[in-house]
């Protein structure tokens, strides 16, 4: 089949979605299929340029090319998931949140405190509700995903589970003295969380943090943190790591610690399960919440420092018990059925 | 991620799916440029479908509605434009480096190949295509043409100025030479426009038994077939090599080997197969209506530009096989020609940058 996977995004980031894509054209192209990326580029403010983005995406035609039909579009990020076509299946990474759940979001709402907010969330509303049904089937990342798009829309999705990249290269070594917490550094990863967690913490505990920082402002939210709580010798901040140190330092920690605020999906739930390993996340956590089964394969504590710093105080003082959530998340990984040949199966179906 | 200090740069085009050729090639060449001198480079590729005639207006009017000014409240510095209508999308520092047109609305409106005139709605769609060249190009802060012919066009029916801008083909360093055995070279996809019918036809008419391999794809197998008969018909087949596609590798070993290079199209952008000749110091035989080529042969001192006839093809190759000596003067004059030319990719993003 010829299949074109249709994205958004802000041209110069790559982060999870663009990865995604990247591998679903693949996976395509490694079950036989002739498959290539149409990116359409999406600037979201003022809020009047989202409707303009809109239109342009309606306003394409990839019916055909050069007289031989376009057999599939697969839409995952809006607004490129509009774009028609005959025989489309949507593959939803994520509505546009700030029109929906992080509408009124301290940190993230922004339509909100514009004065044509209001009529370009309506407008976004009803195009996806209106136009999200032209589509064949609709999938979704997560069930998370999926109950967004039922509350607010009223459309049913079915949740369609990805594997991380290179899954088949995440092992397990050996239960080391420290957790990990692997993310980009930012507000709705919550790693200020974590530190003040780590204040109430048993005196031995340490956390490991890997990831990049997305703006130097929320990088020194934490270094200041960390020097207020006087935390200091319970922290190791590495920022960038590789993915093969990143696969080392799952393979030897005690446990992975991933309290994100409504994370759509959440890759490192997966990649802890894969390493073998209990993952403690939050109730509020969104994704993980679907992988996670509390006390089995991991702890799911409160969003506050206290519950936080209990769950990892548990781990800590049960490696033993650890050890064995940690197999049974392994276990559950392979139970899922989490592979790129289910996904193709269904997205071409 | 490495900290980089340079530019950040967007280049647009369009792209046809599942069609990959010389533009998306260009667009690459361009990319790849810009990273090595220290920017940070995109490609932003909007697909393009051109019928029917209406989605051309469409998709003019989508490029109109996207904002590639900044992105999460950093600038980008600059957008270059290459293909229609990418190069229609708005910036405050745009530069287009016009690769063509939509040429079925300017110089091949009266082709037998273009359709866009059978529409009923074919005359508007046109003038509305004119109308925005005329009115948006001039908004970009430079304009430069891939050459002289595609900025002679643009100022014919646009009244727009543009500066050539020339760059490499790909693997320029790769190009060598050895000396010329018996064998004119006509590298080419096989289609209408690059006339490999008008060599067969002068290949009968040869004085000399002059050879020629041919090498390319097809896109139409009947065009190939046509060719391949009249070939047969005019009993020179057993002076002609018909080699098909061949790899990158070999295609520069078949240049290094040849006597002389043949490339006579019509009205050509740009040719790349002028500029790998020359690369490879060999003549290359081209024609009066040829375009882009005339830009870089020289008239009997880098190769011999022929009326589009068979006879006075035929003369000019007759004219290579005779004297070899000449012929292969004129190839070390053709490499001349190209470093004296600056064709290189620093040269190209010192100027789309200055």
């Amino acid at each position: 089949m010829k299949v074109l996977v249709v994205t958004s995004g802000v041209p110069f980031i790559r982060g999870g979605a663009e990865i995604l894509a990247d591998n679903l054209c693949q996976a395509l192209s490694a079950a036989g299929h002739a498959a290539e990326l149409i990116f359409i580029p999406f600037k979201h403010y003022p809020p009047s340029r989202i409707p303009d983005h809109m239109l342009a995406c309606r306003l394409l035609d990839l019916t055909e090319t050069c007289g031989v039909r376009i057999d599939r579009v697969v839409g995952l990020k809006f607004p490129a998931y509009l774009i028609p076509h005959p025989n489309k299946v949507i593959w939803l990474l994520h509505q546009h949140r700030t029109a929906y759940e992080l509408w009124d979001h301290p940190m993230a709402g922004d339509l909100i405190h514009h004065p044509d907010g209001p009529v370009i969330r309506e407008a976004i509303r009803q195009a996806d509700r209106e136009l999200i049904p032209e589509a064949k089937a609709v999938y979704t990342l997560s069930e998370n995903v999926s109950d967004r798009l039922r509350r607010f829309c009223g459309i049913a999705g079915e949740p369609l589970y990805n594997p991380p990249a290179h899954a088949s290269l995440f092992h397990n070594n050996s239960a080391g003295d420290y957790f990990f917490f692997p993310s980009r550094v930012t507000g709705v990863k919550r790693q200020l969380l974590v530190i003040e967690a780590l204040a109430r913490c048993q005196e031995k505990t340490l956390v490991r943090f890997a990831g990049e920082a997305d703006s130097p402002r929320e990088l020194a939210a934490c270094v200041d943190a960390i020097r207020q709580l006087k935390v200091e010798d319970r922290v190791e901040w590495l920022g960038w790591i590789s993915d093969e140190q990143k696969r080392e330092l799952y393979a030897n920690c005690l446990g992975v610690v991933f309290p994100p605020v409504d994370e759509d999906y959440g890759y490192i739930t997966l990649e802890a399960m894969l390493s073998s390993k209990p993952v403690i996340t939050c109730s509020d956590s969104g994704g993980p919440l679907e992988f996670v089964v509390d006390r089995e394969t991991g702890l799911v504590a409160e969003p506050s420092p206290e519950s936080l710093a209990q769950a990892m105080n548990a781990l800590w003082a049960g490696r033993r018990g650890a050890a064995a959530m940690g197999e049974a998340g392994r276990a559950r990984y392979a139970d899922l059925k989490i592979c790129w040949e289910n996904v193709v199966e269904k997205l071409l179906c | 991620m490495p900290k980089n200090h340079g530019l950040r740069i967007l280049i647009a085009t369009v792209r046809v799916p599942f069609v990959n050729g010389g533009a998306e090639i260009h667009a690459a060449g361009l990319c790849q440029a810009l990273r090595e001198a220290g920017h940070q480079a995109e490609i932003i590729a909007i697909p393009f479908k051109w019928y029917p005639p209406e989605r051309i207006l469409d998709q003019m009017l989508a490029c109109r509605l996207l904002d590639l000014s900044e992105t999460v409240g950093v600038a980008v510095d600059r957008l270059i434009g290459l293909k229609f209508p990418a190069y229609l999308i708005p910036h405050p520092r745009k530069v287009i480096w016009l690769l063509h047109q939509h040429r079925q609305a300017y110089d091949l409106w009266q082709h037998p190949l273009n359709d866009l005139h059978r529409y009923p709605n074919g005359d508007d769609v046109r003038a509305a295509i004119h109308r925005a060249d005329r009115e948006l190009i001039p908004q970009a802060v430079h304009v430069f043409a891939n050459s002289r012919n595609v900025a002679g066009r643009l100022e014919r029916f646009c009244g727009v100025q543009a500066a050539p801008l020339y760059h490499p083909p790909r693997d320029a360093a790769l190009f060598h030479t050895r000396p010329g055995e018996d064998f004119l070279y006509f590298p080419s996809r096989i289609n209408p426009l690059k006339r490999q019918d008008l060599v067969l036809e002068a290949l009968a008419q040869t004085r000399l038994p002059v050879k020629v391999y041919f090498s390319g794809s097809a896109e139409e197998a009947a065009v190939e077939r046509r060719c391949l008969e009249l070939a047969r018909k005019s009993g020179c087949a057993d002076r002609v090599q018909w080699l098909g596609p061949v790899s990158e590798e070999k295609k520069r070993d078949l240049y290094a080997r040849s006597l002389g290079v043949l490339f006579p199209p019509i009205d050509e952008d740009y040719g790349y197969i002028a500029l790998e000749a020359m690369l490879a110091r060999k003549p290359v035989i081209t024609c009066t209506d040829s375009g882009g080529p005339l830009e870089f042969v020289i008239q009997r001192q880098t190769g011999i530009v022929a009326d589009p006839t068979p006879e006075a093809l035929a003369a000019a190759m007759d004219n290579l096989w005779e004297d070899r000596e000449r012929a292969r003067q004129w190839g070390e004059a053709g490499r001349q020609r190209y470093d004296d030319l600056h064709i290189d990719w620093s040269h190209v993003v010192e100027k789309l940058l200055a």
